[in-house]
C-alpha cells in the first residue's frame, strides 16, 4: 500500500538520499580530479625528458656515447623507457615493454596514452626528430623516440584515495541517515503531542483542545483547524443532548397525561359515553405525537442534508396566495388582513416550500393581536429571492430571536399552550427547509414589528 | 366490497380488520408476504392493503408479482419508513396510495373509500342532497329548506367534500388536502375553524344540525338517525 510509510521513515529516507548523492558527487570529483592531475603531471615529465633525449642525440659525438648517456639518464630516472629508432633500425631501447605504434606526439596537446604491457601499467608519448649528424650516419636523418612511464605508483595512489573516499563516504552517509532521522523525529515531536491530545478527546471530554502555542507555525494552523472543528462538534453535541432531553420531556408530558387519565378511568365503572369521551380525548393527543414525531422525522431527514425529492419552478406569489386562501377563515376571526406584494419564480420543492411559508403565516396570525396587518412581501435581491413576512404584536428581544429556530424553543416557557399550537418545531422545520433548498431564514423584531425573511439563493429568469 | 390486509404486526392488523369490517367491509387479515401473494392471486378482492416490510416477502415483492400475474386491482400501501424513495418505488410499481405509520384510522378509512369510489364511474349527479340540504353543482348554489344560503368558494367545495362523502368520517388532514391542497401535516386549528364557520350558514339557522365533529377523528355530514 503506498503512502503508508510514517512520515519520519519517509523524512530519514530523502534526507539520506540527498546527503547521499551530495558525497558521491563530492567523492567522484575528487577522484577524477585527482586523475587528472597526475595526467598532466606525467605529460610534463614525459616533455622534459623529450627535450632532454633530442639534447643528448644532438650532443653525443658517438653511438657508444650516445648509449652511455642515455644509459644514465635511464639509471637515475626510475620506471622511465625510451625506444629510439631510425626508419626500422633500433638506435637505442629496452627489451621491454613493447611501445604500441600510434603513440600520441607530443606537443601537440593531446594527453599521454596508456597502455597495458603485460601487467606494467604505462604511459608514454612520442616524438620526431631530425639531427644534423648521427654518429656513424652520412647526413641528417629524421629520428623517432617513444618515451613511457611506469604509472604504478600513481594507480597504487589512486586506489588507495578511491579506497579510503568509499570507506569515508559510507561512514558519512550512515551518520547523516541517522542525523536525519533524529531530526525528523524531534521535528515531528509536536505531531506526536496533538495525537496523544487527540487520544483524549472522546463524547465525555469534548472540551480537549489542541496546544496552538506549543506547536511550530506548520502544525498551528492544523491544529486551529481541528480546534474549529472540535468546538462545532462540542456545540452539535450539546444541542443533540439538549434536544434529546427535551424531546424525551415533550414526550414524557403527553404519555404521562395519557396514561394518568386511562389509568383513571378504569378505576371505576362508567358509562359509554364517558368510556367514548375519555378514547377520543386519548385520540386526539395521540395525533399530536403522531404529528411530533413525523415532524422529527422529517427534520432528522431534512437535516441530513437531502437533495430536494421534486425540484421545480415554483412562483412564490402564487404559492402565497394559496396558503393565504387556507388561512382565510383564521385571519378573518381575528380581523387581521393578509396583504401581497412583488413575485418572482424559484426553483424548490413545492410542498416544502408551502410548508415553509405556511409555518410562518401559522405563527404570525397566532402572534398578532386582533386586527392587524399580516404582510408578505417578495422581492429579487440580485439573484436571490427574499421572501419576508411581517406581522405586528410583541416584540421579540433580541437575546430570543436566534433561539427561536431552536427545536421546542417556544417564547413562552410555560407548556400551558393551547392545542392548536405546534410543539414548537415549526421555525426548526421552516429552517431545515431553507438549509435544504440552500437557502436560509432570519428574524428580526423592534418597536411591535416582527419580521421573518426567506431568503431563495437563485432565482429562475422570468 | 372485498378488502385483502396484510399486515405481520398483529395488534395493528386486528385492528385494522375490526375497524374496516365495522366500516361495512369484508375483511380478509394474513400475517406474511407469501400468504398475501396466495390470498391475492386466489381470492377476488377489490382492494390490497399492503404493508411494506413483511416477513418471507417484502410488499415490493407481493406487489410486483400480483401485478406481473395480471392482477390490477387497487393496492395500498402502508410504510413506517417516510421515504421519498419509498413512495416512487410504490407508485412505479403500480400502488395507488400509500400512508406512513403512525396513520390515523380514520385516514386510512377516508384514502381506502377514495380509492374504491375511483373505480366505479357511475352518472356524475349535478345535485348533492342530504336531509333538506341542496347543492348545485353546476349553478355552484347551496339551499336549505328552500332557502338560499351565499358560501364562499372554499366553503362551497369544503361542503361539496363533506357532502360527497356523506356519512364518511373525514380526518383533518384529508380535508386540508382535498379542499386547499395542503399536503403537510397544518394546523388542525384552521380546519375547524373554517367549519365553524361553514356550519354558521349552513346549520346553525336549522334543525337538525347535519355537520358532526367525531372527536379526536374529524368530521362528517350526516343526516341525524330518524329525521330521513
Amino acid at each position: 500500500m503506498p503512502g503508508r510509510f510514517s512520515l519520519t521513515a519517509r523524512l530519514t529516507a530523502f534526507y539520506t538520499l540527498v546527503s547521499a548523492l551530495v558525497l558521491v558527487g563530492m567523492g567522484l570529483l575528487v577522484s577524477l580530479a585527482t586523475g587528472r592531475h597526475f595526467v598532466e603531471l606525467d605529460r610534463d615529465y614525459l616533455h622534459d625528458k623529450i627535450e632532454l633525449v633530442q639534447k643528448i642525440v644532438r650532443e653525443s659525438p658517438s653511438q657508444a656515447e650516445l648509449s652511455s648517456r642515455l644509459d644514465e639518464l635511464l639509471g637515475s630516472h626510475h620506471g622511465l623507457y625510451i625506444d629510439l629508432r631510425q626508419s626500422d633500425r633500433l638506435v637505442y631501447g629496452q627489451e621491454a615493454p613493447r611501445f604500441p605504434a600510434d603513440l600520441p606526439t607530443a606537443g601537440s596537446g593531446a594527453d599521454p596514452m596508456d597502455w597495458d604491457d603485460g601487467g606494467q601499467m604505462l604511459r608514454g608519448l612520442s616524438a620526431r626528430f631530425e639531427v644534423p649528424m648521427l654518429p656513424g650516419a652520412t647526413s641528417q636523418t629524421a629520428l623517432q623516440l617513444r618515451i613511457a612511464l611506469d604509472t604504478a605508483h600513481h594507480a597504487h595512489f589512486l586506489q588507495a584515495l578511491r579506497h579510503t573516499l568509499a570507506l569515508y563516504l559510507l561512514g558519512a552517509i550512515l551518520v547523516s541517515g541517522l542525523l536525519g532521522w533524529w531530526a525528523a523525529r524531534r521535528g515531528l515531536a509536536p505531531l506526536r503531542v496533538m495525537k496523544e491530545r487527540a487520544m483524549t478527546v472522546t463524547a465525555q471530554k469534548l472540551d480537549q483542545r489542541m496546544p496552538v502555542d506549543a506547536v511550530p507555525a506548520e502544525f498551528a494552523d492544523l491544529a486551529q483547524s481541528l480546534n474549529t472543528m472540535l468546538e462545532r462538534l462540542q456545540a452539535d453535541f450539546a444541542r443533540l443532548q439538549e434536544f434529546s432531553s427535551d424531546l424525551a420531556h415533550e414526550l414524557r408530558t403527553p404519555i404521562n397525561n395519557l396514561l394518568t387519565q386511562t389509568q383513571v378511568s378504569l378505576a371505576q365503572k362508567r358509562d359509554a359515553s364517558a368510556y367514548q369521551d375519555i378514547l377520543a380525548s386519548n385520540a386526539e393527543e395521540f395525533q399530536r405525537l403522531a404529528r411530533m414525531v413525523s415532524d422529527m422525522l422529517f427534520l432528522a431527514k431534512t437535516e441530513h442534508g437531502i437533495e430536494l425529492p421534486n425540484p421545480e419552478a415554483i412562483a412564490l406569489e402564487q404559492e402565497t396566495r394559496a396558503l393565504f386562501d387556507f388561512y382565510d377563515a383564521v385571519a378573518d376571526e381575528k380581523r387581521i388582513r393578509l396583504s401581497l406584494a412583488g413575485e418572482a419564480v424559484i426553483m424548490g420543492d413545492r410542498l416544502m416550500v408551502r410548508r415553509a411559508i405556511g409555518n410562518l403565516l401559522s405563527n404570525a396570525l397566532r402572534h398578532s393581536p386582533d386586527d392587524a396587518d399580516v404582510k408578505v412581501a417578495i422581492e429579487k435581491k440580485g439573484a436571490a429571492v427574499a421572501l419576508c413576512l411581517t406581522n405586528t404584536g410583541n416584540t421579540i428581544s433580541a437575546d430570543v430571536l436566534p433561539r427561536l429556530f431552536d427545536r421546542f424553543f417556544r417564547v413562552d416557557k410555560s407548556r400551558s399552550h393551547p392545542d392548536s399550537d405546534g410543539a414548537g418545531l415549526g421555525l426548526s422545520i421552516t429552517q431545515a427547509i431553507m438549509a435544504a433548498h440552500g437557502g436560509s431564514v432570519t428574524a428580526s423584531s423592534s418597536y411591535g414589528v416582527t419580521t421573518f425573511c426567506l431568503m431563495f439563493p437563485g432565482s429562475v429568469a422570468d | 366490497m372485498k378488502i385483502l390486509i396484510v399486515e405481520d404486526e398483529p395488534k395493528a392488523g386486528d385492528y385494522l380488520r375490526q375497524g374496516l369490517r365495522e366500516a361495512g367491509f369484508a375483511v380478509e387479515l394474513v400475517t406474511n408476504g407469501v400468504d398475501g401473494l396466495h390470498h391475492g392471486l386466489e381470492g377476488d378482492h377489490d382492494l390490497v392493503i399492503l404493508d411494506v416490510m413483511l416477513p418471507g416477502m417484502d410488499g415490493w415483492q407481493v406487489l410486483k408479482n400480483l401485478r406481473s400475474q395480471g392482477r390490477q386491482m387497487p393496492v395500498l400501501f402502508l410504510t413506517a419508513r417516510d421515504q421519498i424513495e419509498d413512495r416512487v418505488k410504490g407508485l412505479e410499481l403500480g400502488a395507488d396510495d400509500y400512508l406512513v405509520k403512525p396513520f390515523s384510522f380514520a385516514e386510512l378509512l377516508a384514502r381506502v373509500r377514495t380509492i374504491l369510489r375511483r373505480g366505479r364511474s357511475g352518472l356524475e349527479a349535478t345535485t348533492l342532497q342530504v336531509a333538506d340540504l341542496e347543492l348545485d353543482l353546476l349553478r355552484r348554489r347551496v339551499s336549505r329548506s328552500g332557502k338560499r344560503i351565499d358560501l364562499t368558494a372554499k366553503e362551497f367545495g369544503l361542503l361539496e367534500l363533506l357532502m360527497r362523502r356523506k356519512g364518511e368520517v373525514l380526518p383533518r388532514s384529508l380535508i386540508a388536502s382535498q379542499v386547499w391542497d395542503m399536503n403537510f401535516d397544518s394546523d388542525t386549528n384552521v380546519i375547524e375553524v373554517a367549519m365553524r364557520r361553514l356550519r354558521a350558514k349552513v346549520d346553525d339557522p336549522f334543525e337538525p344540525r347535519l355537520i358532526q365533529t367525531v372527536r379526536g377523528m374529524g368530521y362528517v355530514l350526516e343526516a341525524p338517525e330518524g329525521t330521513r
